[in-house]
């Protein structure tokens, strides 16, 4: 098999609901609105045209409501498309929602025969792997109890171990990973790697933004039913970062001060002077912060604050701790941030910025996780944070 | 995997299709057997009778119609006749509403799996069969006993009883289509047919015997029509001719033409099911 074979495949893709609110259907609802319009619709997705070549990952990102599990819902086959069409070449797998096909009265081993046969794994397959599966998910002392007192950790484990065992051409995943405890989360990533290396196919719809990029070849990024970007996964994901993320999305920024002195502007440039919002592990990262003083401020303080897109705060500093004194601003100016060479690994962050008094007793403005940046690392290097090392070798 | 990997799923408005079309799979076979084990041991796990109630279930309800309708109409149908009706009439009931719920019991997997739909009928349907297998042994060894004490006993027509059952399965899994794919759409079906179900148990000669009736189509002829036109008529009746050497098979041309219900309502199910599965994702 060439690894430039098409796996999924959709054209003018697209899939509309009726709003009927959130009651069930019902032939009296139904004979109620016999004589009224038509319920209102909305396109879950709309004209999704896109191809998936075999042997890669793509990721699918998006607000809540974008539309990302309906698309994973019609590359499955359970979803029937309202326009287009979409082909997907070799056996799919999904992945089980909290053990959507588990029955809690039934044990572990039991029921891993029953998932496995909805995922369409022929029973003698499962006798032999059986041993794995269990293995995988961690749970052989738990195999003979009934899943009802599992905890939903356990379910997703062993949902999991039966999935990943099923040796899928396609494997779909929607955000279950975040249910396992970090190790497990770990074994799970493990084993994507594993399917990766096999050339299998994988959909990957999540929210968490670094799993995204840390394993996607490549992103889509959904809005209200439409694919609005498809690419490199720090250019993607940066711009649902920059225009997204308020909706639903973990990210809240805010801003305040008494705004005596503004900021106008920010510019974020890479090494070479070029405009952008992906920086390189190791380079030089240059801000430029245009501000506005609507009147003369005696010896204010310019900080910065950088954040992880999960919120965890990774370093902040100021012209204060800098011993950088400023005498006093007015009109208007530009200050600019040099951070070389940066440290920082591949990631989205959030870069806050601040102007305030020498005292802190007064913000005159403040952004909070206001701009966001991607960095890519092609280093080479592992870790959390990219240390300047020289090595010196005497013999 | 590798002769697998070459089929292609097309999902286009008109439902999804695997190319190349495959009528059957060993791997279909393994689906249905565990969707029927999961359907007998989720019942009765648990429960310390177990599997047990499936049999104790129609043997009470029998024990009461035989003793109330002694008690009340002062001539009860025979033990024979009312065990055989009962246990063949909750064959039918526990199917329609196992059936009923097929679909909308099992939300999350039909959403996220493409597996053919109608195995969750037609495994509710079995699974129903199989304690339907159980409540026959008990049938037997009761009329084995009644034989002892006097009874009519079998004959050589209980050779037919395998063809009844099928002939009374199919028209079950038709019902079964039928109505999980009618409760996707209208929730409200379940309660409809919960008022349906006990109308139809009572025009149904279940604890009752077409003897009984027979007064009325002496005043009213159209009425012997009507009772054999109801689908289930024949099969009761049949039913009993196998089991009950004293009960003989010989309907008028109503009756056949009752027994042709099954074909109907088991080809109308399976059209309306494959029509309406399209939509079950998004109902559900």
């Amino acid at each position: 098999m060439s690894s430039t074979e098409t796996a999924i495949a959709a054209v003018g893709l697209g899939k509309r609901y009726r709003v009927r609110g959130l009651a069930p259907p019902t032939l009296w609802t139904r004979l109620a609105s016999l004589g009224r319009r038509r319920p209102a619709e909305f396109w879950a997705l709309r004209d999704a045209t896109f191809e998936v070549l075999r042997g890669r990952t793509v990721g699918v990102i998006g607000p809540n409501g974008a539309g990302k599990s309906s698309l994973l819902g019609l590359v499955a086959g359970t979803i029937t498309p309202t326009c287009g069409r979409v082909e997907a070449r070799g056996r799919i797998c999904s992945l089980l929602e909290l053990g959507a096909g588990f029955h809690p009265d039934l044990t572990g081993r039991e029921n891993v025969f029953l998932n496995a046969a909805i995922l369409g794994i022929p029973r003698e397959d499962v006798r032999r792997r059986y041993d794995r599966i269990v293995e995988f998910a961690g749970l052989s002392e738990f195999m003979e109890e009934p899943v009802r007192h599992y905890s939903s950790g356990m379910y997703v484990r062993l949902a999991f171990a039966v999935a990943a065992e099923s040796d899928p051409d396609i494997l779909l995943v929607d955000e279950v990973l975040a249910v396992g405890d970090v190790a497990f989360q770990l074994k799970c990533l493990d084993r994507i790697r594993a399917l990766q290396r096999q050339n299998r196919t994988i959909l990957f719809v999540s929210h968490a933004l670094q799993t995204v990029e840390e394993f996607c070849h490549e992103v889509l990024l959904l809005h209200h039913g439409t694919i609005v970007a498809r690419g490199e996964p720090p250019e993607v994901i940066l711009r649902y970062i920059r225009e997204y993320m308020g909706e639903g999305g973990p990210v809240f920024t805010q801003e305040f001060g008494t705004r005596e002195a503004e900021i106008v502007d920010v510019t974020f440039r890479d090494e070479a002077g070029r405009e952008t919002g992906v920086f390189e592990t190791g380079r030089a990262m240059y801000v430029e912060i245009r501000w506005r003083a609507h009147r003369r401020l005696e010896r204010p303080v310019f900080g910065f604050s950088i954040k992880t897109a999960n919120g965890l705060y990774v370093f902040g500093s100021n012209t204060q701790i800098t011993q950088v004194p400023i005498e006093a601003i007015e009109g208007e100016g530009v200050t600019r941030l040099t951070i070389a060479p940066l440290t920082l690994m591949s990631g989205q962050y959030l870069l806050s910025l601040s102007i305030h008094s020498w005292d802190h007793a007064q913000q005159y403005h403040r952004r909070e996780d206001w701009y966001p940046f991607a960095v890519r690392n092609t280093t080479g290097a592992l870790g959390a944070f990219f240390l300047e090392t020289h090595w010196s070798v005497t013999s | 995997m590798s002769g697998e990997s070459s089929t292609l799923l097309v999902n286009t408005p008109s439902g999804p299709r695997i190319i190349p079309a495959r009528w059957w799979s060993p791997s279909d076979l393994d689906l249905i057997r565990a969707l029927i084990a999961r359907e007998l041991k989720g019942r009765y796990k648990g429960s310390v009778l177990g599997f047990l109630w499936a049999v104790i279930v129609p043997l009470f309800m029998a024990g009461i119609y035989v003793v109330f309708l002694s008690l009340l109409m002062g001539r009860g149908l025979s033990v024979e006749r009312i065990i055989v009706g009962v246990f063949a009439w909750q064959y039918t009931a526990q199917c329609v509403m196992a059936g009923l719920n097929s679909i909308t019991g099992n939300g999350p997997l039909v959403k996220k799996v493409l597996f053919p739909r109608g195995f969750l009928p037609l495994s509710a349907v079995l699974a129903q069969l199989f304690n339907y297998g159980l409540s026959l042994a008990v049938q037997f060894a009761v009329l084995a006993m009644l034989t002892l004490r006097g009874g009519p006993g079998v004959d050589a027509d209980v050779l037919g009883l395998p063809l009844v059952v099928l002939w009374q399965t199919a028209l079950n899994l038709g019902l079964a289509l039928l109505l999980a794919a009618a409760q996707v759409h209208f929730r409200d079906t379940q309660h409809l047919v919960g008022v349906a179900l006990s109308a139809w148990f009572f025009v149904s000669p279940v604890m009752y015997d077409l003897e009984w009736v027979r007064p009325v189509i002496e005043a009213h002829p159209w009425v012997e029509h009507a009772v054999w036109l109801n689908p289930i008529t024949p099969i009761l009746v049949a039913a009993r001719a196998c089991c009950i050497r004293s009960v003989d098979w010989n309907p008028p041309p109503a009756g056949w033409v009752g027994l042709l219900w099954t074909p109907l309502i088991l080809g109308l199910g399976i059209l309306v099911f494959r029509r309406a599965q399209r939509h079950f994702a998004d109902l559900l």
